[in-house]
């Protein structure tokens, strides 16, 4: 069984985000990057699925600028065969909309037929939680979102997801896209071995043009803000000042 | 930054290694005076012993200057166990040089820690003078005969594998000296008390003697007469492990008193804000930095194949007083709470003493750097 894994390069979730001062975005000049968490798990349980003989190949792709080939070799140090840049923009602010991002895999996964695509549920950048989602769309195969479990068997998956009232258990048939939930596996530190081997492994490049996809965007951003600061609290010195408080500041009693 | 992109993700699996699991250990493990056999499976299992050996003998083949990073980020976490990665690193690279290949095929066990080797030198009488050795090997058919003893060797308590220095010709000085390769379960070999230590106890050091311990032809490790030579062409690599290591402790230091002083509050501000602790924060953000800074040259010195002697005895004794120093300073910025047990900053400075001490002394480190100016001159 062939595995198709895309990676998305974010900012990383230990970095401290500040909104540009023109509100157009958030700062990602000479601030770390990293795999997106969700794709690391992604990555991670395709990587077990190899380990476990289920999988044959795991071929990782990442959408964007040059700087993600960095991003496509720790997933192939992570465990995955080979890597697919799409080198889609030189401009590293531009964001690519999810519909775009699923066209771009739809054609990659023309050409890779790959059995399983597992993705992260969203990127922790946009939080748009929507290519997968449109990847199957587009692909008109089956999907399972969130996925906390995924048994594979007999030519089809079978997938707990979580959801609110619980666990949902859903069987798809393969070719399927799963996307991952945070709870999925805990992935593993890179070893220092396989970073070394990494280097040896292929990174084919193709370009929009190879796939003929158009990156209009549909979407725009009107603001991005800072959440607001919170203000500071206040000591109140007696149960009468604070329902006073309640109903004559806060508005909240009546 | 001047990493490459191999060695900046070597370094980001080896911080996140040290932030996740061994920094939340290291009180306990000092405490509790404790061989961490579970972490050291899992830096196995990641690849984090025997950073230098090549791919062809199990190892993932990285340069001095990856060492370096690794045993400084590790040692962020907790001198003891960067410690151990410097032990196995140093085994591993005599190995790789001299060892024949029977000799090498133990590195894998080694890297898995399946093997705890020791690295067996110090004698009552022969500490930074190694000369004065008196552990002798007797050739004995197409053997030898081990009979002496050594102190404070680390891992000694629970070794499988010593490599012991002994004389093998009592008139031919430090070119009498040889390598051994020792089953350290092996008949005649008793090992003595764990040592109590000011800091790094998690490290299990010891004494080891031998009496009448049978070595097979096998045991001999390179040329014989060869093990002083050997020992030396090492050091330089040791020195940068242990500049790293002291860099490490420092790092700890600076990142424990920054977070401290953004939180306590004195006079209604935070101590941050006052100039006295601002001082103390910028002097060791400032030496654990060129203390960095000249480990990594001396890394890149060794990985060129350049003359490193110099550069590596600077490094090791620069980094060696400066983690002291600094850490003292960390102390300093938690005023009586670093003064207390089960404060990190209270663990950092005991740790950091024995950088000036082990791998060369840093009186040994000027010696060193006075003779290589007076040899080369004040611009080599």
């Amino acid at each position: 069984m062939k595995l198709l894994v895309p990676v998305k390069r974010v900012v990383d979730y230990n970095v401290k985000i500040r909104v540009n001062p023109d509100g157009s975005g958030v700062e990602t000049s000479n601030v770390k990057m990293s795999m997106n968490p969700f794709d690391e798990i992604a990555l991670e349980e395709a990587v077990r699925m190899k380990e476990k003989g289920v999988a044959s190949e795991i071929v990782a792709v990442s959408i964007g600028t040059q700087q993600a080939k960095e991003t496509l070799r720790t997933a192939l140090a992570l465990g995955a065969d080979r890597a697919i840049l799409v080198d889609a923009t030189s401009d590293p602010k531009q964001d690519i909309e999810p519909l775009s991002v699923a066209k771009i895999l739809a054609k990659i996964v023309a050409e890779e037929k790959p059995d399983l695509v597992i993705a992260g549920k969203q990127a922790i950048d946009n939080d748009m939680n929507a290519t997968g989602q449109m990847l199957a769309g587009l692909l008109g195969w089956g999907q399972a979102t969130f996925a906390s479990a995924i048994e594979i068997s007999g030519g089809s998956a079978t997938v707990t997801r979580e959801i609110d009232g619980g666990l949902q258990i859903l069987k798809v048939a393969l070719p399927a896209v799963i996307t991952t939930d945070l709870r999925l596996n805990e992935p593993r530190y890179i070893s220092l071995p396989s970073i070394m081997k990494a280097k040896k492994k292929p990174l084919e490049e193709k370009t929009l043009a190879d796939l003929g996809v158009d990156l209009t965007p549909r979407l725009r951003i009107v603001h991005t803000d800072e959440p607001k600061q919170r203000s500071a609290g206040m000591r109140v010195g007696s149960v009468d000042e604070l329902i006073d408080k309640l109903k004559n500041e806060a508005g909240v009693l009546s | 930054m001047y990493l490459n992109e191999m060695q900046a993700q070597v370094r980001e699996t080896a911080q996140a290694f040290a932030d996740e699991v061994i920094r939340p250990a290291a009180e306990a493990l000092d405490r509790e005076e404790r061989f961490p056999s579970e972490i050291y499976d899992e830096m196995a299992k990641v690849g984090l012993f025997g950073v230098g050996v090549p791919e062809s003998l199990g190892g993932p083949g990285f340069d001095t200057l990856t060492y370096a990073v690794v045993m400084e980020e590790l040692s962020r976490g907790y001198a003891s166990i960067a410690d151990q990665c410097g032990l196995v690193e140093l085994i591993s690279t005599l190995l790789v040089r001299h060892g024949t290949e029977r000799q090498t095929g133990m590195l894998p066990e080694i890297l898995a820690m399946k093997r705890k080797v020791a690295y067996c030198i110090t004698e009552p009488e022969a500490g930074t003078d190694v000369s004065g050795i008196r552990t002798t090997a007797e050739k004995d058919g197409d053997g030898w005969v081990l009979n002496g003893g050594k102190i404070w060797i680390h891992n000694a308590p629970v070794a499988d594998t010593g490599f012991v220095l002994a004389r093998t010709d009592k008139a031919a000085g430090n070119r009498g000296m040889s390598i051994f390769i020792v089953d350290l379960h092996a008949q005649g070999v008793e090992r003595g008390p764990k040592e109590h230590k000011m800091g790094q106890r998690a490290s299990q050091v010891g004494g080891l003697s031998f009496s009448d311990v049978r070595l097979g032809p096998d045991a001999l490790l390179g040329e014989a007469g060869r093990g002083f030579h050997m020992m030396m062409s090492v050091l330089d690599k040791g020195r940068v492990g242990i500049a790293a290591l002291a860099t490490g402790i420092a790092q700890a230091g600076l990142e424990a008193a920054v977070e401290y002083a953004g939180v306590r509050k004195q006079f209604d501000k935070k101590i941050s804000e006052f100039q006295g602790v601002q001082w103390l924060l910028a002097d060791m953000a400032k030496d654990i930095e060129a203390a960095r800074l000249l480990v990594h040259s001396a890394a890149v010195k060794i990985d060129q194949g350049l003359d490193a002697t110099k550069a590596c005895s600077m490094a090791k004794c620069f980094a060696g007083d400066m983690a002291v120093a600094r850490t003292s300073d960390a102390v300093q910025v938690f005023g009586g709470s670093g003064y207390i047990r089960g404060f990190e900053v209270e663990r950092l400075y005991r740790d950091a003493k024995i950088t000036q001490i082990y791998e060369g002394t840093n009186q040994i480190q000027r010696m060193i750097i006075a003779r290589e100016l007076m040899k080369k001159g004040a611009r080599a």
